[in-house]
C-alpha cells in the first residue's frame, strides 16, 4: 500500500515538473522556428527579406517554404533536427558578439554544402513525372539514380533562387521567363579540375 | 451553290500558295513541316515558327535532330535570364517586326547565342563534369603555361583568331556596346573559356543544331583539328587498319545506337576515334573526357604519364587507364597481340626520350647556359626552330604514328625525319661550341606582335 503511494506521488511529481517542461521546450521550439524570429538578427534581415520576394513564398499554390524546412535536416531525422537546431542558435549568437562584419557570400556557400538532397526532397518528390514539363528528366535521373562518383545536390544546379536579393517580388505563376536551372555551378566543375604543379 | 465551295477552294489554295512562297527558301525545295502537336512554351513556338522562315537550314537541322524528337525546342538551350551580360541585345527588335510571323512583343523572351556546356549541363551534368577534367576543356591553360608562340609573342593576333584560337578556343568578351566581342567570336573551340565561366563547347563535335551522337562518333568529327604537321592523329587514322576498315565498312556501321550500346563487332566492324577515346567498350563506361585512357603524352616534349604531365596533371593512374585501354583492345584483339603491341608503343616511347629528346634539350640548355643561344625570344635563332619541329612536328608524329599503328607516319614521317633533323641540330650546335660563335639572330622575324599576357579569365590568381 505505501509502494502504490510512493508510486503515485513520484508520477504526480513527475508530471508536474516535466509537463511545464516539455510545453516550455515545445512552446520555444514553435516560437524560435519562424522566419520571423530569424530575421530578428540583423545579419539573416536581408536573407528573409529576399526569402519573402521568392517563389518559395509566392506561387499559385500557395505553400510558403519556411527557414527551417530548408535549412535544418529533415525532422524525420529527429534527434538530428533538434541537435542542429540547439547548435545553430547557440553559435549564432556566440557569434553575434564575436565576429564584426557578418560575410553573406561565406555563409551562402557554408549553407550549399550543409544541404542535403533530403531537405529540398522533403516537397520536391515527384521529379520524374511531369509529362507537360520534361525538362531536365536526364538530369533528374542523374541525381535520383547516380553512377557511384557523380552523386550530386540539388542545389549544384538549383542555387540562387531564393535569397538573390530582387527588385520586385517573384510570383511563380507570372514569370515572365519560364523557370530553368542554371547548369552545373562552375564551382562544382572545378572542383573535378587536377590542381596545377607548383612552379608552372 | 456548287460554285461556292470551289470559289473557297480556290481562294484558300491561292492563299496558301501566298503564305508557302513567304516562308520557301530557294535552296530548300520543300519546306521541313512542323505541327505544334506537343506542348511547348508559346515563347518556344515563336523561335521556330519564325527561324524556320528565317535560318531554314538550323530549323531543318533541329527538327532532325534527338533534341526535337523528346520536344527540346530553342529555349531550352538558348534562354536566360533577364539581366544576364550575354543577352542577345540585337535580337529584341524581331519581336517588333510585323512582317515576322510571331514578331510580336508578348513572345519576347531573352536570349543568348552562345550555348555552353553549363547549359548543356541542366540536362546532361554527367558529359559536362567529365568534359570539365579533360584536357580538351583546359586546353587553353595548357598551350598559354607551354607554347613559345603565345607567351613570346611571336605571332600576331589574328594568326591566332584564325589559327591557334579556332581549335584552341577564344576567351569570350562582351564588348563596349554590349554584344559578343568579334574578335571572340564566332568560335566553336574545345576549350574555348564561356562568360560563364563554364570551359570549352560541346558543338566541336556535336555541331548544332543537330547534336548528334552518330556525328561524334564518326572521325571527321575530330579532324577539323587534329591533323597536319604537328599531329596528324586523322592522317594516322587513315592509314592504320583501324581506318582502312573504317571506310571499306562505314555504311554498315550502325552509328545511332543509343548511348552506352554502340558495340565492337556488332554496330561498327574497326573503332573509330571515339570508339577507343571515349565509347563505352566491354566493362569500361562512356567518357566524356576523351583524354581519360591515355597512358602517355604523346604531344609532349618529353613524353610523360598523363598524371606527371605537369601543366594539366591528369588526375587518373596510368595503369588504371591503360586497363581500360587495353579492355577496349580485348574486344576484337587477344592478349598477346596487345602485349607485342603496346611492347613495340613504349619502346617507341622510351627511344624517343632518351635517344632523341633528352640529349637534344641538353645540348640546347647547354648552348643557352654558353650564351651561343639567346633566350629572350623563340623562334628567332634556326636552332630553336630545329629543336621546337624536333619533338612538336616529327617527334610528335613518330610516336603517335607507332601508337597509332600507321607505319609510315611512325617511320617516314617519323623517327626518319627526327634522326636527320637531331644529326642536324647536333652537327650545328657542336659548330657554335667549338667555334664560339653566337648564333645569328632573326633581326627581321616577322608579325611577332601578340599579346604576351596572360588572360586573366584563364589565370584568376
Amino acid at each position: 500500500m505505501k509502494r502504490h503511494i510512493i508510486a503515485a506521488v513520484l508520477v504526480g511529481a513527475g508530471i508536474l515538473v516535466a509537463f511545464p517542461l516539455f510545453s516550455m521546450t515545445y512552446y520555444t521550439m514553435v516560437r524560435t522556428s519562424t522566419p520571423e524570429f530569424c530575421a530578428s538578427c540583423h545579419e539573416i534581415k536581408p536573407a528573409v527579406m529576399a526569402w519573402r520576394a521568392s517563389t518559395h513564398t509566392n506561387n499559385a499554390v500557395g505553400v510558403v517554404v519556411d527557414c527551417m524546412d530548408c535549412h535544418l535536416p529533415a525532422p524525420h531525422r529527429t534527434f538530428d533536427f533538434f541537435f542542429s537546431k540547439t547548435y545553430h542558435g547557440a553559435k549564432d549568437v556566440v557569434k553575434h558578439f564575436l565576429i564584426d562584419e557578418y560575410d553573406r557570400e561565406k555563409n551562402r556557400q557554408a549553407a550549399y554544402a550543409s544541404f542535403t538532397n533530403e531537405e529540398c526532397q522533403k516537397c520536391h518528390r515527384s521529379l520524374l513525372t511531369m509529362p507537360h514539363n520534361r525538362g531536365a528528366m536526364r538530369a533528374h535521373r542523374s541525381v535520383l539514380y547516380a553512377r557511384a562518383g557523380y552523386e550530386k545536390k540539388c542545389i549544384d544546379c538549383h542555387y540562387d533562387l531564393v535569397h538573390d536579393d530582387k527588385a520586385q517580388v517573384m510570383f511563380r505563376q507570372y514569370r515572365k521567363t519560364p523557370y530553368q536551372a542554371k547548369g552545373l555551378r562552375v564551382e562544382r566543375l572545378e572542383m573535378q579540375r587536377p590542381q596545377p604543379a607548383k612552379g608552372v | 451553290m456548287r460554285k461556292m465551295p470551289f470559289a473557297v477552294c480556290l481562294g484558300a489554295s491561292l492563299l496558301m500558295i501566298g503564305g508557302s512562297a513567304v516562308a520557301q527558301q530557294p535552296n530548300f525545295p520543300k519546306v521541313k513541316e512542323y505541327r505544334i502537336e506537343r506542348n511547348i512554351p508559346p515563347e518556344a513556338q515563336a523561335c521556330i515558327e519564325c527561324h524556320r522562315a528565317a535560318t531554314p537550314g538550323i530549323f531543318a537541322d533541329w527538327a532532325k535532330s534527338r533534341h526535337a524528337n523528346a520536344n527540346i525546342t530553342c529555349l531550352d538551350c538558348h534562354l536566360v535570364q533577364p539581366g544576364d551580360v550575354d543577352i542577345a541585345k540585337g535580337h529584341e527588335k524581331y519581336y517588333g517586326r510585323s512582317d515576322l510571323p510571331y514578331g510580336e512583343s508578348r513572345y519576347k523572351v531573352p536570349i543568348a547565342s552562345i550555348v555552353t556546356p553549363k547549359d548543356c549541363s541542366r540536362c546532361h551534368p554527367d558529359e559536362t563534369t567529365q568534359y570539365s577534367r579533360s584536357k580538351h576543356a583546359n586546353t587553353l591553360e595548357i598551350i598559354w603555361k607551354l607554347d613559345p608562340w603565345l607567351n613570346k609573342g611571336m605571332n600576331s593576333d589574328n594568326e591566332r583568331k584564325t589559327g591557334c584560337f579556332n581549335c584552341h578556343g577564344t576567351v569570350i568578351a562582351i564588348d563596349a556596346k554590349g554584344s559578343i566581342d568579334p574578335t571572340t567570336w564566332p568560335n566553336a573551340g574545345v576549350g574555348r573559356l564561356n562568360l560563364d565561366g563554364s570551359k570549352g563547347s560541346c558543338t566541336s563535335c556535336h555541331t548544332r543544331h543537330r547534336f548528334s551522337v552518330a556525328e561524334a562518333r564518326m572521325p571527321e568529327a575530330c579532324d577539323q583539328c587534329h591533323l597536319g604537321p604537328d599531329h596528324p592523329q586523322i592522317e594516322i587514322y587513315e592509314e592504320s587498319k583501324h581506318g582502312t576498315m573504317y571506310h571499306a565498312y562505314k555504311d554498315e556501321y550502325n552509328f545511332n545506337a543509343a548511348g552506352g550500346t554502340w558495340t565492337a563487332g556488332i554496330d561498327y566492324r574497326a573503332p573509330t576515334c571515339a570508339g577507343c577515346h571515349m565509347s563505352g567498350s566491354g566493362k569500361v563506361f562512356t567518357t566524356h573526357d576523351v583524354t581519360e585512357r591515355l597512358s602517355w603524352e604523346t604531344q609532349a616534349p618529353l613524353t610523360v604519364r598523363p598524371q606527371d604531365f605537369k601543366p594539366f596533371p591528369a588526375q587518373t593512374d596510368w595503369q588504371t587507364e591503360r586497363g581500360k585501354m587495353r579492355d577496349v583492345c580485348r574486344q576484337c584483339h587477344g592478349d598477346s597481340w596487345i602485349d607485342d603491341f603496346y611492347a613495340g608503343f613504349d619502346k617507341a616511347v622510351e627511344e624517343y626520350n632518351e635517344v632523341y629528346f633528352k640529349p637534344a634539350k641538353a645540348m640546347l640548355d647547354e648552348l643557352y647556359a654558353k650564351g651561343l643561344l639567346d633566350k629572350t625570344k623563340f623562334f628567332d635563332e634556326r636552332l630553336e626552330v630545329e629543336f621546337y619541329e624536333l619533338w612538336h612536328h616529327e617527334g610528335r608524329r613518330a610516336r603517335m604514328g607507332a601508337m597509332m599503328m600507321a607505319p609510315d607516319y611512325a617511320w617516314w614521317h617519323g623517327f626518319y625525319e627526327v634522326k636527320f633533323r637531331f644529326a642536324n641540330f647536333m652537327e650545328e650546335s657542336r659548330h657554335l661550341i667549338e667555334t664560339g660563335q653566337k648564333a645569328y639572330v632573326a633581326k627581321d622575324f616577322p608579325n611577332a606582335t601578340g599579346n604576351t599576357e596572360r588572360p586573366k579569365e584563364v589565370f584568376p590568381e
